[in-house]
């Protein structure tokens, strides 16, 4: 029993990482049908910019919680604005060419960040430096480290923020608007342009959220990393419905748990096997994902 | 003119393809070795290419696990030929079948799901083949499987670099050669109706679900042999060759170079896998290099370096001046004799939601009839007609049409095609024609579901037989052209019609299938009154040839002229059926479109129907 | 002519990027006092490619002080090197274009996976191939006269580490991972095999996923089959976040790593919980005494420790030109046979005697131990006795 709560707790954790990732995918999915390729290296560039800010601060004498916070909020930034640039340089000229060529432009966008990250940082691995605390405590036979609690706690208020951001305010609004109908959106004076960089705004700034808190936590980083974890990212979005917000957090944490389970009771070479199985069976049955809408065609 | 131009420009591709193949067999002498293995790895992914551009540039169908199709290739040669002892091409056949396989596999699931989710599942594909092959102990796990022996011809193994180099030619020039066929055969039509506008594809006639499948399966087969070869050229395959990458790297090759175009793949694989080894002057920045480029190139040529030619009408041979139909009888095979009933609707219902958008109707339609459907917006007749014709499925109700080989056929919860095929055809509400496609063309897919009836004769010999769209298939097409008066227009493409002009090529599009009956929805809708009349005319004379018309229509000058009875529809409901006299005086019509119990002054009515005395 | 300018266009430009691609490709093996080339295939771009740079040092290194020496029937050793990126098809080119520009021999190699077309390519055009890092079994075992290595082979690496485990840690239940690569599957075969011999029950033994960043569930997994060690065969990114996640767990099991965790990136991934951490390799550089001056002008030349290869790649390059010199000629097929007459060579590494597969007679393992945030040598197998090195 306590074995198996560990790894409800352990998939849990992966899966806030994931769900943060996902959010990224299906919101850009959702206002441009794009499935963006450079999200998971924006993850990437956020890790490192946190990075970077970590080794300038070394040198200072600052308390850890407010390194930490300018790790976090440069991390967040500075991918934002990397999120913004990249729209505008590989996406915004492509939104009304055909469907594949914005695509490929995106494994072009992909390519480049993770060979800039390359050549900036090495091609070996970057370590963070071992901040938070490692200490846990049990309960119930489960282990859990503070720093877990932490970061799980994190990506939840995070995600909780960009839920309430979408459905609570007049941007959010508009973004939902967008995301329904571009054409009629614009017709009712929303500036679609701003509203798609917010997009990407906002998308960017939760990967480069998560690439800090993974730096944090896993300390160790490289050009790559951002790969698997944006595969894993863009099939919960998909499995929950892509352009679906709360449908990728779910699946995001249900991914982390498979991979969890899989590795209890299957095995952990099989994992990603397992992973897309379940995804294309549940698209079997239902062709929109979990939690997606069905969308009628009309003729 | 048309004619002389294109024979010039086929000439000129064919010297073009003479020029670079000589060159290709002239490389050896002036290659080193090392210039000529890399030239192997261009054909190598010039064959995935090709198998991946049947999918993607043909049927407009994402596959982002194309490397699954050339691991199944390659891992099942090199295991026949290790643990069977067959030669190399002997495991070819078995690699190709047991590749079709794999694409029937992953074209299954995805037939139900929209395009973006092929994105994902292809992917997941590739990666579960990959896992699989890494997992499996019969396929060395992550070792793979070393020692496979060189293909032999006449009991020489070809081992030298120039002779795998030749080998992969010639498995390159056989590629081509089946995309060439394919892309002007019946199913490269059927791909690119799919392509187009896959409902409309199916409305027309087109059975979509087989054809997507076989788009999976013809392109896998091409990886199919690609594998087998690179695992020969190697003597070793292993799973990481196989990865997410490789797949990407071939969708680059197809994209970079131009979907659905030849040349096209062929430069995309020089540059996608020559260009990288070029650039190593750059060492440390050519992948960065090569990324930006990408970039580049989408945003400045998303049709890709060499895109694939604007599609020429099919038929080639004199314009057919706008004709009355004395010749055109279609449809003369087992129809009903004229008065009789043709096509019964008896109780269709159809809900959606709470709604009840058509609420148990029935009424007959007779042959040589036109009948006309009318009533206010929202009033279930399109989708009434989305139930006569299986895009959408009654959830009650029988519609059956009579006559025909059978007698008569029950044509509720067919799919679409079959509606077509069974002699029942249709024209769409919002145009939808396969705008990238030519006005011939578009015609031709219509004609699918008669293609046989056309035979395989052609006047164009031996390659005309191979490519199995026959003479007769493009005398008809013109003949529909010219029926609806756009004889002279079968080379431009549907887009660069006039509005008039689009909605005559939707119903010519129709009337090539052969039909009982058209249903024509709103065909007048957006016409200036000059359309209009001819419009009419053509209606008429689209009856006069033995095609009873239904006819979804606002426009009451039309619909008072031309019908011979008029049904109306409100809420779902039928509420009145007759001649356009009965019907004009009708009170619950009147109510209908007045909104009720208002009082109804005869000129209001006038007004709002249009209806003048 | 116009009609055909596109066509032409595209035959021209093939030839043209072909011929680019191939540029710097001439032929020929040079005489007279032309240099000797000695080609480096090795990973110069993605996940390894540190690796791949830090043997490339190691084989620059050995020809300049070949060099310095006057170099061998007196012409200069050339370093020609080329990015295998790890993978199988590129490893292919990558030799093809190594073979095409004229070397004498190949003196590389890092992963398995493309060691393999490598050294099918090198066989064909007969040119012989010392591998400094490839430890696969199979590698030395398909027949061909041309390959030999300078680092032993997981077969050897396997049973010592057993033995390690069994006899020196005592453990009766033992846990085998390893990360579905080549290379550390056939060590952990290797070792399973060897652990039931030596008379340890194997409680576990799968692949994870690697690239991953979490593997608490596979930890947790292990920690539930309760073994005593963890032999994880896998790489150094990996090992070090289970080292790190394992403390975090709580598990109780002391974990051994083989060969590919032997990099520093671990102890900075694990931080203190690194210490105590154990691994069965060939010895570093800084282990071994005769290699000393190597490390001070490694560290010279690059600000950096050596990494766990470039020795072993530094004796490869030095074996050839030893062979070269005892052969009296620059012609491939004479080195190759020349090397397989190596015997007794003192090496940085040890002595060098390669037996009739090309492997080397008798690699030297030991086990090291994180002491102080550093790899220190910890245990030495002496006449089947465990003792502390040094």
């Amino acid at each position: 029993m306590s074995q198996f709560l560990q790894y409800l707790v352990n998939g849990l954790t992966i899966g806030a990482f994931l769900s943060l990732t996902a959010l990224g995918y299906t919101m850009i999915y959702g206002i441009i049908r794009l499935i963006n390729f450079a999200h998971g290296d924006i993850f990437m560039v956020g890790a490192f910019a946190g990075y970077t800010v970590l080794v300038a601060a070394a040198a200072a004498h600052v308390p850890v919680a407010l390194i930490v916070m300018a790790a976090l909020v440069a991390g967040m930034l500075f991918t934002g604005l990397l999120g913004v640039v990249v729209e505008r340089v590989a996406y915004q000229p492509l939104l009304s060419a055909p469907r594949l060529a914005i695509l490929i432009s995106a494994l072009g966008a992909s390519l480049a960040l993770e060979e800039s990250a390359r050549l900036i940082f090495g091609a070996g691995f970057s370590s963070y430096p071992h901040l938070l605390p490692t200490a846990g405590f049990g309960v119930a036979g489960v282990r859990l480290t503070y720093a877990q609690v932490g970061m799980f706690v994190m990506a939840v208020l995070l995600m909780v923020g960009l839920y309430l951001f979408v459905h609570r305010t007049m941007l959010g609004t508009a973004m939902r608007a967008l995301a329904m109908d571009r054409d009629a959106a614009r017709l009712m004076g929303i500036n679609v342009e701003r509203i798609i960089l917010l997009t990407f705004f906002l998308g960017s700034v939760l990967a480069g959220a998560a690439g800090v808190m993974q730096g944090l936590y896993y300390t160790q980083i490289n050009f790559i990393m951002g790969f698997l974890i944006g595969l894993r990212a863009f099939t919960a979005a998909v499995l929950g419905g892509i352009g679906n917000i709360p449908g990728a957090m779910v699946a995001g944490l249900l991914i982390g748990l498979l991979q969890s389970f899989a590795a209890a009771y299957v095995s952990a070479r099989w994992t990603d096997a397992l992973v897309f199985c379940v995804l294309i069976l549940v698209l079997v049955v239902k062709p929109t994902g979990l939690f997606g809408e069905r969308i009628v065609e009309r003729v | 003119m048309p004619r002389v131009l294109g024979l010039v420009s086929e000439r000129r591709a064919a010297a073009g393809w003479a020029v670079t193949l000589a060159v290709a067999l002239a490389a050896p002498l002036v290659m080193g070795s090392y210039q000529l293995s890399i030239a192997t790895s261009v054909l190598t992914f010039a064959m995935l290419g090709l198998g991946l551009n049947i999918v993607v540039g043909y049927a407009g169908l994402l596959d982002l696990g194309y490397a699954a199709f050339f691991a199944i290739g390659a891992y099942t040669s090199s295991l026949l030929s290790l643990e069977a002892g067959l030669g190399f091409w002997q495991t070819l056949p078995f690699a190709v079948v047991a590749t079709a396989i794999g694409g029937c596999i992953i074209g299954y699931p995805t037939l139900r799901l929209r395009s973006d989710y092929l994105a994902i599942v292809t992917l997941g594909f590739g990666e579960i083949v990959r896992i699989i092959a890494t997992n499996l102990t019969i396929t060395g796990g992550p070792n793979g499987l070393y020692g496979i022996p060189a293909p032999g011809i006449a009991g020489v193994s070809i081992t030298s670099i120039p002779g795998l180099y030749y080998l992969g030619l010639a498995f390159t020039v056989a590629a081509l050669l089946l995309s060439w066929v394919l892309s002007r055969s019946w199913l490269g039509y059927a791909w690119r109706s799919l392509r187009e506008d896959e409902t409309a594809a199916e409305a027309v006639g087109v059975p979509t679900v087989r054809v997507k499948l076989l788009a999976y399966v013809m392109g896998a087969i091409v990886g199919g042999v690609a594998g087998p070869f690179f695992a020969a050229r190697f003597g070793a395959v292993d799973p990481t060759s196989f990865t997410f990458l490789v797949s990407v790297q071939i969708l680059l090759v197809v994209i970079v170079g131009g979907m659905g175009s030849l040349p096209g793949v062929l430069l995309g694989a020089l540059v996608i896998i020559a260009l990288p080894e070029a650039l190593r002057a750059v060492a440390d920045f050519r992948l960065l290099i090569f990324a930006l480029a990408l970039i580049a190139l989408m945003v400045f040529r998303p049709q890709g370096l060499w895109p694939a030619p604007r599609p020429r009408g099919a038929p080639r041979g004199r314009p057919v001046p706008a004709a009355p139909l004395e010749a055109a009888a279609p449809a003369t095979r087992g129809q009903p004799a004229a008065g009789e009933d043709l096509l019964t609707v008896a109780g269709v219902s159809r809900r959606f939601g709470g709604v009840r958008a058509v609420d148990d109707v029935s009424f007959t339609v007779r042959t040589g009839e036109i009948v006309s459907i009318i009533g206010p917006n929202g009033a279930g007749k399109t989708t009434l007609f989305n139930c006569i014709t299986g895009v959408t499925k009654p959830d009650a109700g029988r519609v059956v049409l009579h006559g025909g080989r059978h007698g008569r056929r029950v044509l509720h919860r067919r799919a679409p095609h079959r509606v077509v095929a069974a002699g029942l055809a249709r024209t769409f509400q919002g145009i939808r024609l396969f705008d990238g496609l030519s006005a011939a063309d578009n015609v031709l897919v219509g004609r699918y579901c008669r293609r046989r009836r056309d035979g395989w004769r052609t006047s164009r010999g031996l390659t005309g037989g191979l490519v199995g769209v026959s003479g007769a298939t493009h005398a008809e097409v013109r003949r529909w052209l010219g029926f609806v008066g756009l004889g002279d227009r079968g080379d431009s493409l549907a887009r660069e019609l006039s509005y008039g002009e689009r909605r005559r090529l939707e119903i010519a599009r129709a009337l090539a299938s052969e039909p009982f009956a058209v249903l024509l929805d709103e065909p007048a809708a957006g016409t200036n009154p000059t359309e209009k009349n001819e419009l009419m005319g053509l209606i008429r004379q689209v009856r006069d040839s033995g095609v009873s018309v239904v006819l979804i229509e606002h426009d009451m000058d039309l619909v008072m002229s031309v019908s011979d009875r008029v049904i109306v529809m409100d809420q779902g409901q039928m509420i009145a059926e007759g001649t356009p006299e009965q019907v004009r005086g009708n009170q619950r019509v009147i109510d209908a479109y007045l909104g009720g119990e208002e009082e109804t002054a005869a000129e209001t009515v006038e007004e709002v129907l249009g209806w003048r005395s | 002519m116009a009609p055909l300018s596109r066509s032409s266009a595209l035959a021209g430009l093939t030839a043209a990027v072909l011929l680019a691609a191939g540029c710097g490709g001439g032929t020929g093996g040079g005489e007279g006092g032309e240099p000797i080339k000695i080609g480096v295939p090795v990973p110069l771009s993605g996940d390894y490619a540190s690796a791949g740079e830090d043997i490339l040092r190691g084989a620059r290194l050995a020809a300049q002080d070949i060099n310095q020496r006057g170099g061998v029937l007196g012409r200069k050793i050339q370093i020609a090197q080329a990015d295998d990126a790890c993978g199988a098809q590129v490893g292919a080119q990558a030799a093809q274009r190594l073979v095409s520009s004229g070397i004498a021999a190949a003196a590389g190699g890092y992963c398995s996976t493309a060691a393999l077309p490598e050294l099918n390519t090198f066989h064909r055009s007969k040119i012989p191939f010392v591998m400094d890092a490839s430890t696969n079994p199979q590698l030395t075992e398909m027949g061909f006269a041309e390959a030999f290595r300078t680092i032993g082979r997981d077969d050897q690496q396997g049973p010592i580490a057993a033995s390690f485990i069994v006899n020196d840690l005592k453990a009766g239940r033992a846990a085998v991972l390893h990360d579905n690569t080549t290379y550390a599957k056939g060590l952990a075969d290797a070792a399973a095999k060897a652990l039931q011999q030596e008379g340890a029950q194997v409680v576990y033994n799968d692949a994870l996923t690697p690239g991953q960043a979490d593997y608490t569930p596979v930890l947790t997994k292990i920690s539930g089959a309760k073994p005593d060690v963890l032999y994880f065969t896998g790489y150094f990114a990996e090992a070090g976040l289970l080292i790190k996640q394992a403390k975090q767990l709580g598990a109780d099991f002391q974990m051994v790593g083989g060969d590919a965790t032997n990099d520093p990136t671990l102890i900075k991934t694990a931080g203190p919980a690194a210490e105590g951490f154990m691994l069965s390799t060939a010895p570093l550089a800084q282990f071994l005494p005769a290699a000393q001056d190597y490390v001070k002008s490694y560290q010279q030349a690059h600000g950096a420790q050596p990494g766990p290869y470039s020795v072993y790649e530094y004796d490869a390059v030095s074996v050839v030109a030893e062979a070269i010199e005892k052969a009296g000629s620059a012609e491939p097929e004479k080195i190759t046979q020349a090397l397989a007459g190596i015997k007794g060579f003192q090496g940085l590494t040890g002595t060098i005697t390669f037996d009739e597969n090309g492997d080397r007679s008798d690699p030297v393992y030991i086990i090291a131990r994180v002491e102080d945030g550093k790899f220190a040598g910890y245990k030495d197998l002496k006449d089947g006795q465990w003792v502390d090195f040094g």
